[in-house]
């Protein structure tokens, strides 16, 4: 085996390497360096490919397989699931978790990956216009707009954008019609949240380290005017 | 076979393979709501087919190439508004210094899909080209000249992304 037949396999298949092509890689320091550069692309390949998976998946595809023959199995976990929530949303009533909007936005920049990797919607007006809706006035822009999208979020909708700052790219959510108590905080999988009250609702920062969102959140506070 | 029994295996077969099918499905449609109602769907059609399914050990291949055709019918009745996604990806700017992992995303979703699909089921599902190429219906010699261009690519912007941090 020579070394282009080599590369070409190594490319194809990195992990299935032929008896042939592993007695070639021994002798050629040359192969040996592409190899290792392979590999190494390959592992943060695998990484960036492992998408989060929603929690509860296959519960839910198991589920509606046995509703499908069961609609009277199915009336009875519809009721179950009611009398559940409701004694789930007394509980609460009772004693609120005190991070559970900047924990949920952490969960929704994990669930939709595709925001740091696609520009959607970049139009620095139509984020002016978002504001206005929310009940806050843009002084001076956050950074360059990458993506805007209304997304189902905590029982509603709430807008995703993402922007660039000096520090890398930022989340920054805005949902009407819920209120948090006060100001909170979150640091969930190598992402770190906080969650601010306004009139109309709440914004969540949601970056990569505290102290990032902090820097974020600093600037929507000077550069936002939030009507009272 | 009982019906027990049939249960008892799907039910094993879903919690072993949704998370692999649920990624690639996620990276067929690069949307989590369409990719989750795929995984829905592929697992609906397998439990009417499971008398069809011969060896327990061919079943991810088999979903996959459920999956596949379940994705392909919902592309064909909602063509606009995927190729409308296609076009913003066309506009991404240069590649900003953030996490390594979701550079690579970026690169990876550029990739043309004849390319992004054999690759995602190597990589993630552990296949070979043979079996690729029984899933996505080429031949071996197709898919191991797919998968040597695709990392081709990805090395290529790489070294690219690279070039742009350092001049930075």
């Amino acid at each position: 085996m020579n070394c282009l037949e080599f590369r070409r396999q190594k490319l194809a298949d990195p992990r299935r390497l032929s008896a042939q092509a592993q007695s070639h890689l021994q002798g050629c320091p040359g192969c040996t360096e592409f190899a290792r550069g392979v590999d190494e692309t390959e592992r943060s390949l695998e990484q960036a490919l492992a998408v989060p998976v929603p929690e509860g998946l296959a519960d839910r595809v198991l589920l509606g397989r046995r509703g499908a023959g069961r609609v009277a199995w199915r009336t009875w976990a519809i009721a179950a699931a009611v009398v559940l929530a409701i004694a789930l949303g007394f509980g609460h009533l009772k004693n609120p978790p005190s991070d559970q909007y900047a924990r949920l936005a952490i969960e929704h920049v994990q669930l939709e990956p595709e925001s740091f990797t696609t520009v959607r919607h970049a139009d620095a007006e139509a984020f002016r216009s978002i504001l206005e809706d929310f009940g806050g006035t843009l002084k001076q822009p956050l950074g360059r707009i990458r993506y805007i999208k209304l997304c189902p979020l905590d029982e509603g909708t709430g807008w995703h954008i993402v922007f660039e700052t000096p520090g890398g790219l930022a989340t920054l959510i805005l949902v009407p019609g819920k209120h948090p108590g006060s100001t909170e905080t979150a640091t969930v999988g190598g992402w770190n949240a906080l969650a601010r009250p306004t009139r109309t609702g709440y914004y969540a920062v949601v970056t990569a380290s505290l102290q990032m969102t902090s820097r974020v959140d600093s600037a929507v506070r000077e550069r936002i005017e939030w009507k009272s | 076979m009982s019906a027990g029994d049939k249960t008892g295996e799907f039910e094993q077969v879903v919690r072993a393979y949704s998370a692999d099918l649920y990624r690639y499905a996620y990276w067929l449609c690069r949307n989590r709501h369409q990719a989750e109602d795929l995984v829905q769907e592929a697992f609906a059609r397998a439990w009417k087919g499971w008398a069809d399914l011969r060896e327990a050990a061919l079943a991810k291949a088999w979903l996959i190439a459920i999956l596949r055709n379940e994705h392909a019918r919902s592309f064909s009745r909602k063509r606009p508004e995927l190729a409308s996604g296609e076009a913003d990806e066309s506009e991404l700017p240069p590649v900003p210094s953030f996490e390594a992992g979701i550079e690579t995303a970026q690169i990876v979703n550029r990739l043309p899909a004849a390319y992004r699909e054999p690759l995602v089921l190597q990589v993630l599902g552990g296949f070979s080209c043979s079996e690729i190429a029984g899933i996505i219906g080429t031949s071996a010699g197709a898919v191991m000249t797919r998968l040597t261009r695709a990392r081709q690519a990805l090395r290529e912007q790489y070294t690219e992304a690279g070039k742009r941090r350092v001049s930075k």
